[in-house]
């Protein structure tokens, strides 16, 4: 019997569960957008789709590490940028082959990331000023790297190797599009890393109390500025990707990314103040805001106008999300949920 | 000689010398950038920027972060530009613009002290549909062909030196300095960026000084808006993307802790002009401008890490110093 009340408390916490709301939400998205053009409904068109969100993926799953650590990382649209300006460069310019020229430009993701996180957690430095004053220097690397070699920022480099671009557009399984892979290959990777490795645990307790983590001996500067360089790694990567995406380097590639990136992460639910924070939370959120705007889209709503209910998600978001944790709305929740005994209600209104 | 040192330590201080050490190294280099009319231009183009980061300021010191403030500014440069190409009187388009300013802020206010949403968040999300407005309400096109009377007051000058605008802007700015590092309820802020639990006992109204502070940096984001209608002479769709993050870059320069309780709207400003000042520099040294970003972001990173530095130099000298005190104390008491 007591079994039975557990099984049923695990599985009403669990339709309860902010995991659960998001999926919802992307099935209540399909539906509308599906039923606004039917054309949405296609399984081919909704894949390919994940092309157009998987920079922001990319980034959003290491994101997450960061945000657990209690930090943040708004660099991570400038490190985009130059590693795409790194790769171009090195291709077009140096004569390198373009896949050597993109492990330059994740090794410079690497050493950007490694700045961040050393300034954060060595230094001591706040993290939003941290990587606010290295966005700005990364940017500026990147158009000063453009101009050094003679190249346009406006039209950039363009006319990458058909294998280079087939690395977004090319399909190893006919029909399904490579980003599928990239992106699972990813999820996985971060999934193990986060819930069922030693590191993850690690960056968890460093979020929830970074000195008990001190005191039960962990190297917490280390653990932090792993979580900068995994995010660095990951923007030189999505930097790539999307050098391939659009067969061309920019220095303001990834300019926009930035909000989208935080957003997909705190809506996936994880705490922007650090110490919790899920994976699977991020990927579904990135998939909320994905198909929210490629709905919108299809549903020919211009697409700069698709910042509103990205916007208005968040905020409503991050609403039930603070009111879940506020013990007065809670209180009256429960109230209106189950109705406690009358004695207990008594005891309520003497306190 | 004590006051000499304390206002030696002070932050406004710092950025001043450094401020005027840019104008002496990039004036050694080429005289022309220590005319009047280089100086004048740097005045001008930095009025916008001191709005910004004079809002930005209360927010920070609360403890909060504002990065809704390039959208308040598009849409109401939006506003204020369309209804007065329309014939609207300029005085009441621009009441109606810092009301409307005032209310964004206070939607952020209400969700970051009332409902308890983190005001990164909650700026965000606000960024999110400002950003989407401007393009509804312009319908994607520039707003153009604003009248003359609107545009000239912005080049106007009195003794020919000083900027009306850069009147206006030293009338503002100096009164709120005063009100907020003398006034009682000016403290409010920083003591509620200092200690929220301590100012909760103390019995400072924390939600209203929060939802206060956004409610001024709305305010001073749509005067900034009006200003850049006046000043540039169109809106764009993209105008004011980013814009934010100069803001609060030049709270930093100017000493703005980003964790609140510590700054000042002399020190935003400040830091405000030595954005701008960079910019000009790098044209009177004839850099190329695409060095721009890299220059400004080298020169927030050494200006925070150097005084995080020494700030810590000089409070674990102090300690040592008070502990050898205690030590020879001990010695002599034996």
């Amino acid at each position: 019997m007591s079994n039975l009340n557990i099984n049923m408390k695990n599985l009403r916490r669990a339709l309860l569960s902010w995991d659960t709301f998001l999926l919802v939400i992307i099935l209540l998205e399909v539906l509308i957008f599906g039923l606004i053009n039917p054309k949405f409904w296609r399984i081919g068109l909704l894949l390919n789709s994940i092309d157009d969100f998987l920079i922001i993926g990319v980034v959003a799953l290491s994101m997450t590490f960061v945000i657990i650590t209690g930090g943040i990382d708004i660099s991570a649209g400038s490190m985009i940028g130059l590693s795409s300006v790194v790769t171009g460069l090195l291709w077009q310019v140096y004569g390198m082959n373009i896949w050597l020229a993109a492990f330059f430009a994740i090794l410079s993701g690497i050493l950007c990331g490694m700045l961040n996180g050393f300034l954060v957690s060595y230094l001591d430095i706040q993290a939003m000023v941290v990587t606010l004053g290295t966005s700005f220097l990364f940017s500026g690397i990147a158009l000063v790297l453009m101009r050094f070699a003679g190249v346009s920022a406006y039209e950039g480099i363009s006319g990458f190797p058909q294998s280079f671009k087939s690395l977004m557009s090319g399909h190893i399984i006919p029909g399904l599009p490579n980003s599928i892979f990239i992106l699972i290959i990813l999820v996985l990777i971060s999934l193990v890393l986060l819930s069922k490795s030693k590191y993850g645990r690690y960056v968890i307790l460093t979020g929830i109390n970074q000195n008990a983590a001190i005191y039960s001996g962990i190297n917490t500067r280390i653990i932090k500025m792993s979580a900068y360089m995994l995010v660095g790694m990951s923007s030189a990567f999505s930097g790539i990707l999307l050098s391939s995406y659009l067969n061309s380097s920019r220095s303001d590639f990834g300019a926009e990314t930035t909000l989208s990136i935080i957003t997909a992460v705190v809506l996936g639910g994880t705490l922007i103040t650090g110490g919790k924070g899920s994976v699977i939370g991020t990927l579904l959120a990135t998939f909320v805001l994905g198909f929210m705007k490629f709905g919108l889209q299809m549903a020919r709503v211009p697409t700069q106008y698709t910042n509103i209910p990205t916007g208005v998600l968040l905020i409503i978001a991050s609403l039930i999300g603070a009111l879940s944790g506020n013990s007065y709305f809670r209180s009256r929740l429960k109230l209106v949920f189950n109705r406690p005994k009358k004695s207990v209600n008594n005891f309520e209104k003497k306190l | 000689m004590n006051i000499l040192k304390s206002v030696i330590y002070k932050r406004e201080a710092t950025v001043s010398f450094f401020l005027i050490g840019i104008f002496i190294l990039v004036g050694i280099v080429n005289p022309d950038f220590l005319t009047l009319t280089s100086i004048d231009l740097i005045s001008q183009n930095s009025i916008l920027y001191i709005f910004l980061a004079t809002g930005m300021t209360f927010v920070l010191l609360t403890g909060n972060i504002d990065v809704s403030v390039g959208g308040i500014l598009g849409l109401c440069g939006a506003i204020i530009a369309t209804l007065v190409r329309d014939g609207a009187n300029p005085i009441f388009s621009l009441l109606l613009v810092l009301l409307l300013g005032s209310l964004f802020g206070l939607i952020n206010g209400l969700g970051v002290a009332i409902a308890g949403i983190p005001s990164i968040i909650m700026t965000l999300g606000t960024l999110g549909i400002l950003r989407g407005m401007i393009v509804v309400y312009t319908g994607g096109k520039w707003v153009e062909n604003l009248p003359d009377y609107f545009k000239n007051p912005s080049s106007q000058m009195l003794f020919d030196a000083l900027n009306v605008y850069m009147l206006i802007t030293l009338l503002i700015i100096i009164p709120l300095q005063i009100y907020i590092s003398k006034s009682k309820r000016g403290r409010y802020f920083s003591a509620v960026g200092d200690n929220y639990n301590g100012a909760v006992l103390v019995g400072i109204p924390v939600k209203k000084i929060t939802i206060l502070s956004f409610v001024l940096s709305g305010l001073f984001a749509a005067l900034a808006g009006s200003v850049y209608a006046s000043q540039i002479g169109f809106i764009m769709n993209s105008t004011g993307v980013g814009i934010e993050m100069i803001a609060i870059a030049s709270c930093v320069l100017g000493g703005v802790s980003l964790s609140g309780g510590i700054g000042s709207v002399a020190g935003a400003s400040l830091g405000a002009v030595i954005m701008t000042t960079i910019t000009s520099a790098l044209v009177y040294l004839k850099v190329d401008a695409s060095w721009n970003n890299a220059i400004s972001g080298m020169l927030l990173i050494t200006i925070v890490v150097s005084d995080v530095l020494i700030h810590r130099y000089t409070a674990e000298r102090a300690k040592k110093i008070r502990l050898a005190a205690h030590v020879e104390n001990m010695e002599i008491g034996q």
